[in-house]
């Protein structure tokens, strides 16, 4: 299951990060989250490792940590996309797709004129549609 | 780069080198320790040689020279694994007190990242590491799977004291006292033997010593034996400048470090060099040397070669079900696999790595297939360290270090500590090749369950992130941040608070607030749980107002915020406090100089609109406009311009926002202003130059202002700030000497603990104006800095009872009250009133007339002087020598009307002067201001039209809707206002109002006449001047039969303002009527909205004008039915017309006659004139002015709509006989009649509408005044029907 | 789900909003008017990059970002591309647009085009007039390259240009 998911913007300032566990383990899911940037400047950094997807948004398994995967996502305008999860055989094909879904709302989330640029996104339609995309890439990724 | 010269080189050449072991006589060691050393420690310094040139051939002949060499020198007891328990208290008190001493000299504030990623590793990775690795290596030495801590060598050493010495050698090495490895055949029992005669010169002559050494050859061969002569210097003790022996000596032993070895001199020294040189260059490194050939041989004889290679495949095969242990089987020192290990490391020990590197292949092959897990990680290992060492193919070595440590981790327990010396080993490698990143990750790995352990491992991996390039910060951040957890958890206090800090110069200033909270509340904790009370506190403030946490969260960290400063005792002041936090830009300062303010609501207005309100009061207009202290300037000096003017006993009132940023409500009291006073104006200056200095320490500053409040008064505010409110805080000082008052800012107790200051002057916005520093710091000054006057009266002043709601039209009498506290006397008062509309100034005398009665029409009231009590709105004068002074207050009578619906909010403003002009105010104004919600009462309309019956005629139609939801009103009378009009009933008013009330929402509408007046005639000189009134009541008789009258004030105002209020564009129209409607609640079911129910009401409607057709009215007179026989002839009917021209001036007036013929025709142009009517009502303006007029008199235009149908149906028709158009003058106000005649020829009703009606006024006169009103017209006939019938 | 707004309507919403800014709020400040409508596109821009750049691997360079600014986002806004881009390749780039659709249906009175070939080195005031008034309505798109550009991580400044109509081009000078 999707443990955490988290949008970061261009000054690697948290916008939007949202748990789905019951435990208390926010504060972890920060640090994680946050270090997770480390990953993701190294890989657009010196993009060898990520030989032919090149420049790519889809940043691929950042790191595993403990017991979870952090998948990065890096869009066109600087912003990352963080997803921790714990099960363990992840298809690409489903984190992609995620990601995909979730950029969807993430534009449409930032386009609110209401919304102020760099600022957290505090848009409760947004959460709901992360919430939906994340049961759904849960159900995707049983069957 | 040459491996030897990196951290891992270095320590290889260290570690992994040739052992001896050393058995020696308590004797022996008993002559050292005159020198404060073990003879081991004694022979320590000369064991490492940087340059010992011995020559070195490989085993296949290559020759080599060895220059730096070391020996490793262990007591035989030493020679075994080192107790775990006794290693792991060692470095845990290590980590202590390096924690301790780190801590000492890191009070300092946090580390400035970009400094230390500038530092090398070597500053930023403390040295107590390297000590810790040293020692975790150690722990792991001694172990029976690797040969390179096995002794290659046993030195014994024997003291020309003992007798019989050569039996001492003999019983020095005996088997029991031997280590185990010798023992439980790790290693070869036989170890070659060297044996010293230690001879101490201080206790005698050397002759007996050679003796000895003579024997010795004889018993154990020349080579083996050597002479050791020590403390040879005999007289006093000598001090060595430079000390070999310092460096080893670890602080433990009790003697310091000069006076070591302070018999040894230097002929001593150079003996024992010598001795360990050629122990080294003579007998170690040719036994290895020579062992290394043995077993090379019998290792390429057994192992090389194809056939052997088979062989011992299937040699393998068959042993391998004995191999279940997890260890593999036990290889005793001459099983092939032992010999082939020690053979690879001696030879690594010797630097004959490619004869190590291929031992170590071939071994470990074997071991893998044995399923010998922990020698086959140890070959791993050293196969890893070999490769290092040869610097080749850093992959495999690399591999082989992760092979191992894998496997040794797999080996559980008792494979950890040698998992972590191969982790360590694997690291340094790492590094060495700037591979911090992995390194981080193994130090990661090697953690371990030992809480300690893993926490300084955490540490190190956090600083490989920072020196890796590019380095990860947030990886160091999130790595010091576990570590310091750990020390936490096994309460390496000082540790955790050491990490978490550099951790914070990697959260600082970001906006990962939780992390952030975190890690200052936890330093917060550790700093309290240190006892050190105010760092902690620093930390905890950065945490408190944070709103992003959830509401559990703040709870906590209040809660502990408030324990750590309940626990520091003393009432915590602090100067930037968040808590709750201050909105600087809501702050107001409100204080009274020549202005005053009698209601609160009265300071929130604009400054602009008072001022405006005051103009014509205040003495000269510039002074009002401008600053008002020119005015007296003369009496201030210059300086004391800049700041403002209170007077002394009366309050300052600074008002401000406090916002609880929390979730959770806060406990605010004690909030009160921090002042300061000084007495005479030219202290200024000195609090000037403090005030610069106020920076540094706010807080005593403010403490010691807090308390002198001899000279002012402050006053105190307690409140409860609920989470996530906000509340406007009024504070007031009041002064009670003239001098100056600054104030400063202001101070708080958060729930009673810690004390909060705010300064104001330095929170204020646009501060940091560059330039324009100087400048505003002075505006600054000039809002918190008041110079105090000598105190002055001031009026108090109060409107009762005002109402907060009222009806629309509701009419009071109200009372303005105003009182003189002090006992000087104010005189010449001035009033000014915003909305004349709504409240006016009433008469002395009517203070005492009860209400409403007074406004009842006395039966003996003549008109009285109307005109002269509606004043126009200008400054109402109190009369002279009114004064108010004492206790005795003025009282003045104010009329109060609802004129409309809506929020009104009336604004006064009297004026008043000081009686004694010596104070530096000459006048004050007091300031009212009322805000009055009225509400839609009764919604009054009116519509005239000229009545079709007779001349000078009018029918008024009132519409009236209760627009209330609850009251219900009588309505009581109606009277018209208008020159030479009056206004009559046309039903009883029983019939019009039944239920003699209107009920809520009930509308209704009824008819009145309104005719001329019989005193027009008597009026007819002064027209102009003054209208006439007439009232109709709406009442039946029977109740009491008083009447309002309209006549006398106030309604009389009010009436003038609503006039004034309602302009329409013709005024001066003698014809225009105003209806004032009186009504009264019928019965008042209490709203409770209302303090007292409205008693009267008045509604105003104005400028109805009659001549609605214009100047000319007319109307045909004629008979409505008549019978005729026509069968005798056609019928002539004479008619007659009235015209009345009521214009100021003659009129010319011509009447054409339409004969039915022309009729389809003309009627049609008319109708297209008429069916514009209705648009015009839709509001289209049109300008021309004939259809003006059409809109003027539309309703009766809309009454002949029907004209058009009748007229094209053309019934038979008739012909106007006589002249089909008529000139004449009508003179003004003058009535005239024309006959008319028309002949039928059919019985049936006719409509003689069809005729023009054109009129011209002279241009000059009263119509050019104003343009809108139309100099001449056309209009439409009436329709006026008749019915001929055919008589019998 | 894609939604479509009529042409017509994106067209007089442009005109009434320039219309607002520089005859209402800020009539006698034309220049605050320019930048407060330049901001307005800037802020459209920023979000439409946004949405538009979803589905495409990161720019390498600038020059890629600005090939985008020419093809795909331009035919989103405005059903063409852009149809001659010209840089000198320190950080400036031309992009032009032969008949760019927000002028295409505004015009020049024609006394003035004839007035300014009579003699066009003394700019009669009218023509000014009708320069001014389009360089008002060209700020808008200004805003919108700009804050799609600054989006994507390129801080420039936008300029456009209206020598030759209906043809107008777009100068950006992109930050060192």
């Amino acid at each position: 299951m999707i443990v955490c998911v988290a949008v970061v913007g261009h000054q690697n300032n948290p916008l939007y990060i949202q748990s789905f566990t019951e435990a208390d383990d926010a504060l972890k899911l920060h640090h994680i989250v946050h270090c997770s940037l480390d990953v993701v400047d190294e890989r657009v950094n010196n993009p060898k490792k990520s030989g032919p997807m090149l420049n790519e948004t889809f940043l691929g398994l950042l790191y595993p940590i403990e017991n979870y995967k952090v998948y990065g996502y890096l869009t066109n305008t600087k912003v990352k996309f963080i997803l921790v999860t714990t099960d363990l055989d992840v298809k690409d094909a489903d984190v992609r797709n995620f990601f995909r879904r979730f950029h969807a709302a993430y534009v449409d989330a930032v386009s609110n004129p209401f919304h102020v640029p760099g600022k957290k996104i505090t848009s409760r339609t947004f959460a709901e549609r992360v919430s939906t995309i994340v049961k759904s890439f849960g159900f995707s990724s049983a069957g | 780069m040459d491996p030897a010269t990196t951290p891992l080189g270095q320590m290889l050449l260290d570690e992994i080198t040739p052992v001896v072991m050393l058995l020696s006589t308590p004797s022996v060691e008993q002559s050292c320790l005159k020198n404060g050393l073990s003879f081991l420690q004694t022979l320590r310094p000369f064991c490492s040689f940087n340059n010992i040139d011995v020559p070195v051939r490989t085993a296949s002949d290559q020759p080599y020279r060895l220059h730096k060499f070391k020996l490793r020198l262990f007591y035989a007891s030493d020679v075994r694994k080192p107790d775990l328990m006794v290693a792991k208290e060692q470095l845990k008190q290590v980590i202590t007190e390096a924690g301790d001493k780190m801590f000492s000299d890191s009070r300092s504030d946090v580390p400035k990242i970009n400094h230390e990623l500038s530092s090398s590793e070597h500053q930023n990775t403390p040295s107590w590491f390297q000590f810790l690795n040293k020692e975790l290596v150690r722990v792991a030495s001694f172990s029976d799977h690797e040969a390179f801590d096995h002794p290659v060598i046993c030195l014994l050493a024997v003291s020309s004291k003992d007798e019989q010495p050569i039996n001492r050698f003999i019983d020095l090495f005996n088997a029991n006292k031997l280590p185990s490895l010798l023992n439980d055949g790790a290693m070869d029992p036989k170890i070659s033997k060297h044996y010293l005669l230690v001879h101490d010169n201080q206790d005698g002559p050397t002759d007996r010593a050679s003796k000895i050494f003579t024997e010795m050859r004889n018993a154990f061969g020349t080579i083996d034996c050597s002479l050791l002569c020590i403390n040879s210097s005999l007289d006093a003790p000598i001090k060595h400048q430079d000390n070999p022996w310092a460096l080893y000596i670890t602080d433990a032993s009790p003697t310091p470090s000069q006076d070591l070895a302070c018999f040894l001199n230097i002929d001593d020294i150079n003996e024992i060099k010598n001795l360990m040189q050629d122990l080294s260059s003579k007998h170690i490194i040719p036994n290895m040397e020579q062992k290394i050939r043995v077993l090379n041989q019998q290792v390429s004889a057994t192992r090389k070669g194809f056939k052997n290679q088979i062989k011992n495949l299937w040699w393998r095969k068959g042993k391998e079900d004995g191999a279940d242990s997890l260890n593999g089987p036990t290889y005793n020192f001459n099983s092939i696999e032992s010999q082939i290990r020690v053979l690879g490391d001696y030879a690594f020990m010797l630097r004959d790595y490619e004869l190590a590197l291929s031992n170590y292949r071939l071994i470990s092959t074997d071991y893998k297939i044995d399923k010998a897990w922990k020698r086959y990680a140890g070959v791993q290992e050293m196969m890893g360290l070999t490769y290092f060492m040869l610097d080749q193919s850093r992959k495999e070595a690399e591999y082989c270090m992760e092979n191992a440590f894998t496997t040794y981790l797999k080996l559980g327990s008792f494979g950890q500590l040698n998992a972590t010396r191969c982790g360590l080993w694997w690291i340094e490698m790492l590094k060495a090749r700037d591979e911090y990143k992995e390194a981080a990750t193994v130090y990661f790995r090697i953690c371990g369950e030992d809480i300690l352990h893993s926490a300084v491992m955490l540490e190190q991996a956090s600083y490989c992130y920072l020196l890796s390039k590019p380095s990860m910060l947030r990886k160091y951040g999130f790595h010091l941040v576990l570590s310091g957890e750990q020390y936490k958890k096994c309460d390496q206090i000082k540790h955790a608070i050491r990490t978490y800090k550099s951790a914070l110069s990697v959260f600082r200033g970001t906006t990962w607030g939780y992390i952030n909270d975190h890690v200052h509340f936890h330093i917060g904790q550790w700093y309290a749980s240190l006892g050190m009370y105010d760092v902690a506190v620093k930390h905890m403030m950065e945490i408190l107002a944070c709103s992003h946490q959830s509401k559990t969260t703040q709870e906590l960290f209040l809660g502990d915020f408030l324990q750590i400063v309940e626990k520091n005792g003393r009432t915590f002041e602090v100067t930037k406090l968040q808590l709750p936090v201050i909105n600087i830009s809501s702050l107001k300062v409100v204080f009274e100089d020549y202005r005053t303010f009698g209601t609160p609501s009265a300071v929130n207005t604009k400054e602009v609109s008072w001022r405006s309100l005051e103009e014509e009061m205040l003495p000269s207009f510039s002074a009002a406009k401008t600053n008002w202290l020119e005015l007296q300037s003369k009496l201030i000096s210059k300086k004391d311009i800049q700041s403002n003017v209170c007077v002394a006993g009366e309050a300052v009132n600074v008002s401000f926002e406090f916002k609880n940023p929390l979730l959770i409500s806060i406990p605010i009291s004690g909030v009160t202003l921090v002042c300061k006073y000084s007495a005479s104006t030219d202290e200024v200056k000195s609090n000037e130059n403090e005030s610069s200095l106020e920076k540094d320490d706010e807080a005593d500053l403010f403490r010691n202002r807090s308390n002198d409040n001899s000279s002012f008064l402050v006053s105190e505010v307690d409140f409860l700030l609920g989470g996530g409110e906000t509340t406007m805080i009024q504070l007031s000082v009041t002064p009670r000497a003239e001098g100056i008052l600054e104030i400063h800012g202001v101070k708080w107790k958060l729930s009673g603990k810690i004390v909060g200051f705010h300064n104001f002057e330095l929170s204020l916005p646009n501060r940091n104006a560059g330039k324009g520093r100087r400048k505003t710091k002075h505006l600054q000054n000039e809002k918190f800095k008041f110079m105090v006057i000598k105190s002055i009266p001031k009026l108090q002043g109060s409107i009762h009872p005002l109402p907060e709601k009222a009806y629309a039209g509701d009419l009071r009498q109200l009372v303005l009250e105003l009182r003189n506290p002090s006992e000087f006397p104010v005189k010449n008062l001035k009033m000014k009133i915003s909305h004349p509309r709504f409240l006016i100034i009433g008469k002395q005398e009517n203070i005492r007339s009860e209400f409403p009665a007074c406004l009842r029409k006395k039966t003996d009231s003549v008109q009285c002087d109307a005109d002269s009590n509606i004043m126009s709105d200008t400054v109402f004068l109190f009369p002279e020598g009114t004064s108010v002074q004492g206790e005795t207050p003025l009282l003045w009578p104010l009329w109060f009307r609802a004129a409309v619906p809506g929020d009104i909010s009336l604004y006064m403003s009297i004026y008043y002067e000081m009686v004694d002009v010596s104070s530096v105010i000459r006048y004050r104004t007091l300031r009212l201001h009322y805000n009055v919600q009225v509400l839609p009462s009764l919604d009054v309309s009116f519509q005239t039209s000229p009545s079709q019956l007779r001349l000078q005629e009018f029918l008024v139609r009132m519409d009236i809707v209760n627009k209330t939801n609850s009251e219900s009103f009588q309505v009581y009378q109606l009277s018209s206002v208008g020159h030479h009009w009056e206004i009559s009933l046309l039903q009883p008013p029983d019939t019009i109002f039944p239920s003699q009330s209107l009920m809520a929402g009930q509308a209704i509408s009824c008819f009145f006449t309104l005719k001329k007046s019989r005193k027009f005639s008597a009026l007819e000189d002064n027209v102009s001047t003054l209208p006439v009134r007439s009232d109709v009541r709406l009442v039946p008789q029977s109740s009491d039969d008083l009447v309002y009258d309209i006549n006398i004030a106030p309604l009389i105002n009010f009436h003038h303002y609503e006039r004034l209020q309602q302009e329409v564009s013709y005024k001066g129209d003698f014809n225009a009527v105003d209806f004032v409607l009186i009504s009264r609640p019928f019965k008042s079911n209490n709203d409770p909205g209302f303090s007292d129910p409205p008693h009267l009401m008045s509604h105003h409607a104005c400028h109805f004008s009659i001549a609605s057709t214009g100047p000319i009215s007319w109307l045909i007179d004629g008979p409505q039915t008549l019978h005729h026989d026509f069968s005798a002839s056609f019928c002539e009917i004479s008619l007659k017309m009235h015209l009345y021209n009521s214009s100021g001036a003659t009129a010319f007036v011509r009447i054409d006659t339409l004969d039915s013929a022309g009729n389809g025709g003309h009627n049609s142009n008319i109708n297209v004139a008429q069916t514009t009517t209705p648009d015009n009502q839709a509001g289209w303006h049109d300008i021309t002015p004939a259809n003006n007029e059409l809109k003027v008199t539309s309703p009766k235009f809309l009454e002949n709509q029907p004209v058009k149908a009748l007229s094209l149906e053309s019934v038979s028709p008739y012909i106007w006989s006589g002249s089909s158009s008529t000139h004449l003058h009508v003179e003004a106000m003058s009535l005239a009649e024309i006959p008319l005649q028309i002949c039928v020829f059919s019985p049936g009703t006719y409509d003689l509408s069809n005729y023009v009606l054109n009129w011209r006024l002279p241009s000059n006169g009263l119509g050019d005044s104003d343009e809108t009103r139309q100099h001449s017209g056309k209009c439409q006939g009436y329709k006026h029907y008749l019915t001929v019938l055919q008589s019998t | 789900m894609v939604r479509e707004v009529s042409e017509s309507c994106v067209d007089s919403l442009l005109t009434e909003m320039v219309a607002c800014y520089c005859n209402r709020f800020y009539a006698n400040k034309p220049e605050l008017a320019a930048r407060r409508i330049e901001a307005i596109g800037y802020q459209v821009g920023h979000q439409l990059s946004e949405r538009y750049t979803m589905e495409r691997p990161r720019f390498t360079d600038h020059l890629e970002a600005i090939k985008f600014i020419c093809k795909d986002f331009w035919s989103e806004l405005f059903k063409k591309q852009i149809d001659n881009l010209k840089t000198n390749h320190r950080g400036t780039f031309v992009l032009q647009d032969n008949k760019f659709r927000w002028l295409a249906r505004m015009s020049v009175d024609p006394s003035i085009d004839n007035a300014s070939s009579v003699e066009d080195n003394s700019a009669p005031t009218p023509e000014n007039k009708a320069a001014q008034a389009m360089s008002m309505h060209l700020y808008f798109p200004c805003g919108i390259i700009r804050g799609a550009l600054s989006n994507l991580g390129i801080p420039c400044a936008v300029s456009a240009d209206i020598s030759n109509l209906p043809a107008c081009s777009f100068v950006v000078r992109i930050k060192a």
